[in-house]
């Protein structure tokens, strides 16, 4: 269970929610060791002061909710569901053709320049990029008024004059001697990392060198940068902001919003999955499904019991001696479950006695793959191996010959018939060599 | 022909029709799972079976699990996911016979297939092959996707309200909230409520011109977000009652 998480909804909902949970996960283990006796501390981690306020707003369906809570608490608390935070980091790309990029929320809300301030100084991190424009340069550095930011937060911060330092020593050089400010001018955008913050009295410092940035966003460039360098979705805002369109209206002006792969795509953006997808419902727990239930291996099982009944009536065909219809229901077999074992056997049984030793041999090598134990497969195999080797016997192909026993002995050590032709070739073999080196000795000796 | 008549269906939240189809969905999101269908397609199937019995009377001469199966498989060709008309058969038919053995290729099977081909274009001609759907999915990414930027970072990352929300619209389905409320609305409520599980408030919520969820959906009221939620909780009751 997630501590912090379970101590933030306390501290939103109150103690009803804690009476509630309680009862309703009394007995889940994991629950006893998050809610000792005296309950934990129940201070709010931070929105303190907007808390009264809502709850008495609530009032009516907040039991509704808490009790809904207590009773799915187990999952919704559960560590499991907690999001990967390498998501956040990875895809900050505003890919317009994949999904609608659009203007920071609090535009649309039209949140009081205040609060956007006060927000903005909470929630601004070292490491952030930002987008500004050169308002001042003096010998020490330079001022830049922000127009945006430029990664992961997105924020409304044009209007709000946040400025920010960038000290000279966080300038790169240009050229190896000379003023690194020269190269910059009043008016130029920046682009540049978050340095320090001082919350308190809202001070910035930047930084130009790519050291400043977190390893994730380290291929940022910072710099300047032109206008069309600017993120989409202050250039979506700026547009916004003359025509005032609504939230609504400008998500189905978008193009992305029509892209076909939308959801799968911001799935990925948000860190879900399709495969796995979570649910509340008890009986819907992905860890509860069987496998074998499952459409691939259903079909797998039953393509193999379909293949089977072929094969059965192939073998029929055969033991009558009628080849032709054996052939086509083994090939039916086949295309049913292309890696059937005994489809294989069978058919390769069936070329084996029609003299096509070759085409046999093949299927016999494809069935033992897939089914090492399978016995049959394995004897024919051997002593398919073994008649084609005495075929290459008679055609003076001798050396070929050899290999087929030698395989065939590799298969099954104690097949006899397979040892017994290996000794006899060699044999044959070894003849033939005396007679040579005798031919080649007398013609020698006949000069 | 009027698919929005939902006077034959869900006469009360207890009445045997609505348990049947809270069953029939069930297993039509079971099934979804097991046949690899993403979440798209299987909210349109639920669509479509919702709205063919609150346009028939229900549940009438259909078998629903027929009906549910035609679903699936005309979703599937709708949202461009196109499932096999076997693996639908075998999914099902292990769903409602547990163990046991794969259908043979006999005259049984053939009929299967042909039912749910028949019923497929039943259920068009009932729906007025109006069968394409605007879901609550793309608008609820959109608003997470907002919303993101705009909560407190570290209450985001500890909080799993993409999760949850998503969870939330899945479930939605078991009931006939993606009939009775537009979709805007519904991803308004579903995450409403997934924020309102971990605790977490939308900031300068007090201060601002406009509510956030007014931003998402300009003629969404506040009570309106509440009752969708009451819907909402009310199908997990029933989730309890059944199961």
């Amino acid at each position: 269970m997630e501590r912090d998480l379970l101590r933030q909804a306390l501290g939103f909902h109150g103690p009803a929610l804690l009476s509630l949970l309680r009862t309703e996960q009394h007995d889940n283990p994991d629950f006893r060791g998050l809610l000792p006796p005296g309950g934990p501390s129940l201070e709010p981690p931070g929105g303190a002061q907007h808390q009264p306020p809502a709850r008495k707003e609530k009032r009516i369906d907040n039991i509704e909710i808490q009790q809904f809570i207590a009773k799915k608490a187990d999952l919704l608390f559960a560590l499991s569901w907690k999001p990967s935070v390498s998501t956040d980091s990875e895809s900050n790309e505003e890919n317009e053709d994949c999904y609608a990029v659009m203007p920071p929320l609090e535009q649309f809300m039209e949140v009081p320049s205040e609060d956007r301030r006060e927000l903005f100084f909470r929630d601004i991190e070292r490491g952030d990029v930002v987008i500004g424009r050169i308002s001042s340069i003096r010998e020490f550095g330079f001022f830049m008024v922000l127009i945006c930011l430029g990664s992961g937060v997105i924020r409304e911060i044009s209007h709000l004059e946040i400025t920010a330092l960038c000290p000279v020593r966080d300038v790169p050089s240009h050229s190896s001697h000379g003023d690194p400010l020269s190269y910059y001018q009043t008016g130029d955008i920046i682009q540049a990392a978050i340095k320090d913050i001082d919350r308190y009295h809202e001070k910035l410092t930047i930084s130009l060198h790519s050291s400043a940035l977190p390893p994730s966003l380290s291929s940022t460039k910072l710099g300047v940068i032109s206008s069309e360098d600017l993120p989409l979705h202050y250039r979506r805002s700026v547009e916004v902001a003359s025509t005032s369109e609504t939230y609504e209206k400008v998500l189905h002006h978008s193009l992305g919003f029509a892209n076909p792969a939308i959801v799968e795509f911001l799935l990925g953006k948000l860190g879900l999955s399709e495969s796995s997808p979570p649910s509340l419902m008890r009986g819907l727990q992905r860890k509860n499904f069987n496998e074998e239930d499952f459409a691939f291996a259903l079909r797998k099982k039953q393509s193999a019991s379909w293949a089977l009944k072929c094969v059965k009536i192939g073998v029929d065909y055969f033991k009558v001696g009628r080849h032709v219809e054996a052939m086509n229901e083994y090939n039916k077999a086949l295309e049913i479950d292309a890696q059937n074992v005994e489809a294989l056997v069978a058919r390769g049984a069936l070329y084996a006695t029609k003299g096509t030793l070759n085409k046999a041999i093949d299927d016999f090598e494809i069935a033992l793959k897939n089914c090492p134990t399978h016995r049959n497969a394995r004897k024919y195999l051997c002593q398919t191996l073994v008649e084609r080797g005495g075929q290459l016997e008679e055609e003076d192909n001798l050396l070929n010959a050899q290999n087929y026993y030698k395989k065939a002995l590799l298969l099954d050590e104690t097949f006899k018939e397979a040892e017994d032709a290996l000794l006899k070739l060699r044999k044959h073999m070894q003849v033939i060599l005396y007679f040579l080196l005798t031919l080649i000795y007398y013609n020698q000796n006949s000069y | 022909m009027e698919p929005d008549q939902a006077a034959s269906d869900q006469t009360g939240p207890g009445s045997a029709e609505t348990k049947i189809h809270f069953k029939v969905t069930r297993f039509i999101m079971e099934a979804g799972v097991k046949l690899g269908l993403r979440s798209i397609p299987v909210a349109t199937a639920c669509t479509i079976y919702h709205r063919f019995f609150a346009a028939t009377v229900a549940p009438g001469p259909y078998d629903p699990y027929l009906v549910a199966m035609s679903a699936l498989y005309l979703a599937g060709k709708v949202e461009e996911q196109h499932l096999r008309t076997r693996d639908i058969i075998n999914v099902s038919h292990r769903y409602l016979h547990p163990q046991s053995e794969p259908l043979a290729l006999d005259s049984r099977f053939w009929e299967l297939r042909d039912s749910i081909v028949q019923c497929e274009l039943l259920m068009l001609r009932v729906l007025g092959f109006r069968v394409s759907f605007r879901h609550p999915h793309k608008y609820l990414l959109h608003y997470l996707l907002s919303l993101r930027p705009w909560l407190n970072r570290h209450g985001w990352e500890r909080s799993p309200v993409s999760a949850a929300a998503w969870a939330l619209l899945r479930d939605s389905y078991h009931g006939g909230l993606c009939v009775r409320y537009p979709p805007q609305h519904v991803a308004v409520a579903v995450l409403q409520l997934a924020l309102d599980c971990y605790g977490l408030e939308v900031p300068a919520h007090a201060q601002a011109q406009k509510p956030w969820w007014q931003v998402f959906s300009e003629d969404l009221s506040k009570a309106q977000i509440d009752q969708i939620i009451l819907d909402l909780i009310q199908i997990y009751t029933l989730d309890a009652e059944i199961c």
